[in-house]
């Protein structure tokens, strides 16, 4: 046992490979957590002897090891996945108990509990401490090969792991991934051919090592043993360059984000830590409606995120995009594709406000008076059913409104932000906020999501609470102060992005819809709705492409036997109503048709 | 170089000399975004602008002089747009009029 | 109609299949025609009798299903058999509606052309509240020309009608201002032109180059338009008493039951139907024994409608001496 010696020249490749993948991650690691922001740096002293920090070690286990979310995507994909991470760590983790059990506390360097098995020839088998070792490190090797047998499998047909689409690979994927997938073949042969050498291994190596035996020679087995270093080695290598770094950066990154640190509209350290977390397992990629209505490739969430990671982002990519969330609500690491793809654009654009839009200022063309505002938003404008009908309502319940916008406003400021100017946004939102603090109103009501979703997000109204009119109305409701009339109707519901996602509003509107008639959910619904196609942030998108995605959103609508359609927001009323036969109104139309003041 | 005013144009002195005009920019203009070229000038986009209607801006009039290579104080006028995305909605042409502005403002621009 | 004639003419023996309760379309709708004014009534009275006199047959107020091998498939799973089936259903008219921000529906006094048209043959023009208007503007090319209510192509004859309207408009009210937002005014037909420089001159219309961006509702019931006045540059608001939306021609809804039902029949992008060439066969479809007259495969007018009846009529003649 004294005699035990863990060097040989085999070992090297798989040496120099571990030391560079540490050098590598060392250098990254302490670049972006120094590069950090002073506020994030607060953040993180606060957050680490708190209580966030044990959930991080829960969510760790449960993401990077068993990956939940995955399972609930696909559970052929989940397994496949926990497959790798979680029988490759079981491995290390059970093969340095092994090294323990047989060994003692003695030192044993690295390599020698990687290429245990070759180390150990002399030692007498059986098991240890009461643990059949050969039995279990081949178990999980089997678990670990099954996987990857999935993973092959997915490559022709990746449909079966329910996933139409799969993303495409970069150079240093491609090394990383030829690599990998020798890893655990050629491990198997090596420990194999010893085993038959030997006489020893479990019920797989042991097996497969008897086979063997009547060809297995010496120079047979340096020869997989100098094969399976080389595989690792060579992915080690490869690892931080390629999308396995996310192995590593998933955990930090969960930490970070239990301990309150998020991305922002401008570009910052922490974002490293978001885009090297990044599998690029391309589960973004069938919710993307740009792919698979308009057939647009390589913008997605996947690809902005590695073309910006390897400094190579265009305009082109950071700007085609609808920022409708569907991507993030898939994402299984959980990135913020939408402030990602956002600080991209002002890094790439931000242009200075330089007092732009001073002609904006003191230009206040508000009418009424009230402790109710309303703002229409420069959408609602275009659709005078919806301003009728609010009208209607608010007349109905006696309320004096203060009607910001209705001969015409400035703008949210959200538009210029989504587009990457968020200085001059900022401009923008100032001169909002200045007109409804000289007000006396203590509710903004707008009827539009995306003005909403700036309201709630940037601006600081102390004293004004701002409610989408879905919320007003379901309030009104609520309150008695308006009745329904119920209905017959079938209709179905469209989540706008903005107010969905965005502002997570799905009840209200429905609870409306419901009260007047019959609700049909679309096959695609509630977090998972399609966005119409026309969003404001989808600059990048010309006519045909928002066409098709227009004409892919009506006909979800007509599949759904529903009578007509209604949403809540005005963008989206009209881009579904150019691409459907069916009647579309705003759930304030809807509410007007069926109003019974309250007595 | 003289201050243009775009919304006055009835008082700029000189015409368009399409001979010295240098075209290039605007046909690159038009390479990237084909629809930027399908204009008919029905002045919808100018109408309901929601910039227009408090200062003098007049997108059809800049975009259409940026087309015959007039591209001076096309980026400072282009800066008054707020973005907000009402001409989209009433072109008739279905041009993305937001994607316009801030091509123009990317090629022209001085940043 | 025409095309019933000229057959009858020809001696087969044609069967008018309507769904309504009348044969004449559209045109039962309208007033006067443009560019002579004649009255609709005097077309459609005459070649009624026309059609009486030659005794064909007409099927009011019956469904078509579609056109199968043997005939026209009607409502209820009848069937008429035919040797050959002329298309001559027409086009719908553009819901305005659907253009939301010209308030037709929400507001008073946004009218259509043949809101107008109906008006003036029931001898009656005013406004919601029975007074006359003082400021009257038409607004050209609503459902046509337009992407945004998947209408790209042009109608064709909504500018002269507009221009006609406006002379109308000019001959019951002489004191009122009357408007026209146009993008392009397309004067494609035999004194057209005249006409329109006729309504200029004497009757006074103001003709305005820039699309009317939206409607919206003044404190005094009445409606104010934006729009950009293009030859000069600037944009301009005005307020007006009456709105007047010169819709243009829809494909008929129709057309795509049709084209289901029988095979070789196709459409065009813009739901109309497509004719086999737009040449030599403009009034044959893909489907041999089926033709097409009016405004069933584009916007036309009554006189190209007509023409096209008798040419479809010549055409089915042809057909059933080959298929002999």
């Amino acid at each position: 046992m004294e005699n035990l010696t863990f060097y040989h020249g085999f070992v090297v490749p798989f040496v120099v490979g571990t030391s560079v993948l540490f050098a590598v991650i060392f250098y990254k690691y302490v670049r972006w957590f120094t590069r950090l922001p002073r506020r994030d740096r607060q953040k993180v002293r606060r957050g680490i002897f708190s209580f966030a920090t044990v959930r991080a070690v829960w969510e760790c286990f449960t993401e990077c090891l068993l990956h939940r979310r995955i399972w609930r995507v696909n559970p052929l994909l989940g397994y496949m996945h926990t497959s790798f991470a979680l029988g490759w760590f079981l491995l290390i983790v059970v093969g340095w108990l092994e090294t323990t059990a047989y060994l003692g506390g003695r030192f044993v360097p690295l390599q020698g509990h990687i290429f245990f098995k070759f180390f150990t020839t002399g030692l007498e088998h059986g098991p240890r401490w009461g643990i059949d070792f050969e039995a279990v490190m081949d178990l999980l090797l089997l678990y670990v090969l099954s996987g990857l047998a999935l993973a092959l499998f997915k490559r022709i047909r990746s449909r079966a792991l329910g996933m139409r689409r799969t993303t495409r690979l970069t150079f240093g994927d491609r090394v990383a991934l030829g690599s990998l997938w020798f890893i655990f073949p050629m491990r198997l042969l090596a420990e194999s051919i010893t085993s038959g050498l030997f006489g020893s291994g479990g019920f797989l190596t042991g097996s497969l090592g008897g086979l063997l035996a009547p060809v297995a020679t010496q120079g047979l087995e340096l020869a997989a043993w100098w094969g399976y270093s080389i595989a690792l080695g060579v992915f080690f290598v490869a690892m931080p360059f390629s999308r396995y770094m996310h192995i590593f950066t998933e955990v930090p990154l969960i930490f970070l984000r239990r301990w309150g640190l998020r991305s922002e509209v401008r570009e910052k350290s922490f974002d490293h830590f978001q885009i090297e977390a990044c599998s690029r397992c391309g589960l973004c990629l069938d919710p993307c409606q740009m792919q698979r209505d308009a057939g647009l490739e390589q913008v997605q969430s996947v690809y902005f995120v590695r073309d910006r990671r390897y400094n190579r982002l265009t305009r082109r990519v950071a700007d085609t995009c609808m920022m409708c969330g569907r991507c993030e609500e898939r994402c299984p690491v959980g990135l913020e594709l939408n402030t990602l793809r956002l600080n991209s654009r002002h890094a790439l654009r931000n242009t200075p406000a330089n007092d732009r839009y001073a002609y904006a200022r003191n230009r206040d063309t508000s009418s009424g008076g009230g402790r109710t505002g309303y703002f229409a938003g420069c959408m609602t404008l275009l659709s005078p059913r919806i301003l009728k009908a609010m009208e209607s309502i608010f007349a109905a319940v006696g309320e004096e409104v203060w009607w910001a916008d209705r001969s015409g406003g400035v703008c949210c400021g959200r538009p210029l932000k989504l587009s990457g100017e968020v200085d001059a946004a900022r401009e923008m939102m100032k001169i909002n906020a200045e007109m409804f603090s000289k007000q006396e109103i203590t509710t903004l009501v707008t009827s539009c999501p995306i003005c909403l979703k700036v309201f709630r997000e940037d601006y600081v109204l102390p004293g004004i609470e701002v409610v989408h009119h879905s919320e007003y109305i379901e309030r009104l409701l609520g309150e008695g102060r308006i009745g329904l009339t119920p209905g017959t109707e079938r209709f179905t519901y469209h989540d706008p992005c903005e107010l969905g996602r965005g502002c997570g509003i799905y009840k209200p509107p429905r609870e409306i819809v419901r009260r007047v008639g019959t609700l049909v959910e679309p096959a695609e619904t509630g977090r998972e709705a399609m966005c119409c196609g026309s969003s404001i942030a989808g600059n990048g998108l010309d006519k045909n492409a928002v066409g098709k995605m227009g004409v892919a959103v009506g006909r979800a609508f007509e599949q759904t036997g529903a009578g007509s359609v209604v949403t809540a927001c005005p963008l989206c009323k009209k881009a579904i109503a150019r691409n459907t036969s069916l009647p579309v109104a705003d759930i304030a139309e809807i509410v007007e048709r069926h109003l019974v003041p309250a007595k | 170089m003289n201050a243009v005013n775009f919304g006055y144009m009835i008082s700029v002195a000189r015409g368009i000399d399409l001979d010295r005009n240098d075209l290039t920019s605007a046909r690159e203009l038009g390479d990237e975004m084909p629809e930027f070229r399908a204009c008919i000038a029905c002045g919808g986009c100018t109408a309901t602008c929601t910039a227009g209607n408090l200062t003098s801006f007049n997108f059809r009039m800049v975009q259409t002089l940026v087309r015959r290579g007039e591209y001076a104080g096309a980026y400072r006028e282009m800066n008054k747009c707020m973005l907000c995305g009402k001409c989209r909605l009433v072109c008739p042409r279905g041009i993305n009029t937001r994607g316009v502005v801030m091509l123009i403002k990317r090629k022209l621009g001085d940043y | 109609m025409q095309a019933a004639l000229s057959l009858a003419a020809d001696g087969l023996k044609p069967v008018i299949v309507e769904r309504s309760g009348a044969v004449g379309g559209k045109l039962r709708d309208w007033h006067r025609l443009f560019p002579t004014m004649t009255p609709a009534q005097e077309v459609l009275e005459e070649m009624a009798g026309r059609l009486e006199h030659a005794g064909v047959e007409v099927m009011l107020h019956t469904e078509v299903e579609g056109i199968g091998s043997k005939g026209v498939t009607l409502a209820e799973g009848k069937t008429l058999d035919a040797a050959a089936v002329i298309v001559a259903s027409g086009f719908d008219i553009f819901d305005a509606r659907l253009k939301e921000e010209y308030g037709y529906h929400v507001y008073d006094n946004v009218y259509t052309t043949v809101d107008i048209e109906r008006m003036l043959n029931k001898g009656h023009v005013a406004l919601h509240d029975g007074s006359a208007p003082r400021r009257i503007a038409f607004v050209h090319c609503v459902g046509s020309r337009d992407e945004k209510v998947n209408q790209r192509h042009c109608s064709k004859v909504c500018c002269i009608t507009g221009v006609k309207q406006a002379m109308e408009m000019r001959e019951l009210f002489p004191e009122a201002e009357i408007y026209n937002f146009y993008m392009d005014i397309r004067m494609f037909g035999p004194g057209y032109e005249e006409l329109y420089q006729q309504a200029q001159q004497e009757s006074g219309i103001n003709f305005i180059r820039g699309r009317v961006s939206e409607a919206s509702p003044t404190i005094d019931g009445r409606i104010q338009i934006k729009a950009e006045d293009t030859l000069v540059g600037r944009p301009m608001k005005m307020t007006v008493d009456m709105l007047v939306l010169i819709v243009g021609m829809k494909a008929a809804g129709g057309n795509e039951r049709l084209a289901a039902s029988c095979k070789g029949v196709t459409l065009a992008p813009s739901g109309f139907v497509a004719p086999k060439d737009m040449f030599a066969g403009s009034v044959e479809t893909g489907a041999p024994g089926v033709f097409t007259a009016g405004a069933a495969t584009a916007p036309k007018t009554i006189g190209e409608s007509i023409a096209e009846g008798a040419m479809a009529a010549e055409k089915v003649v042809e057909y059933l001496k080959k298929a002999k």
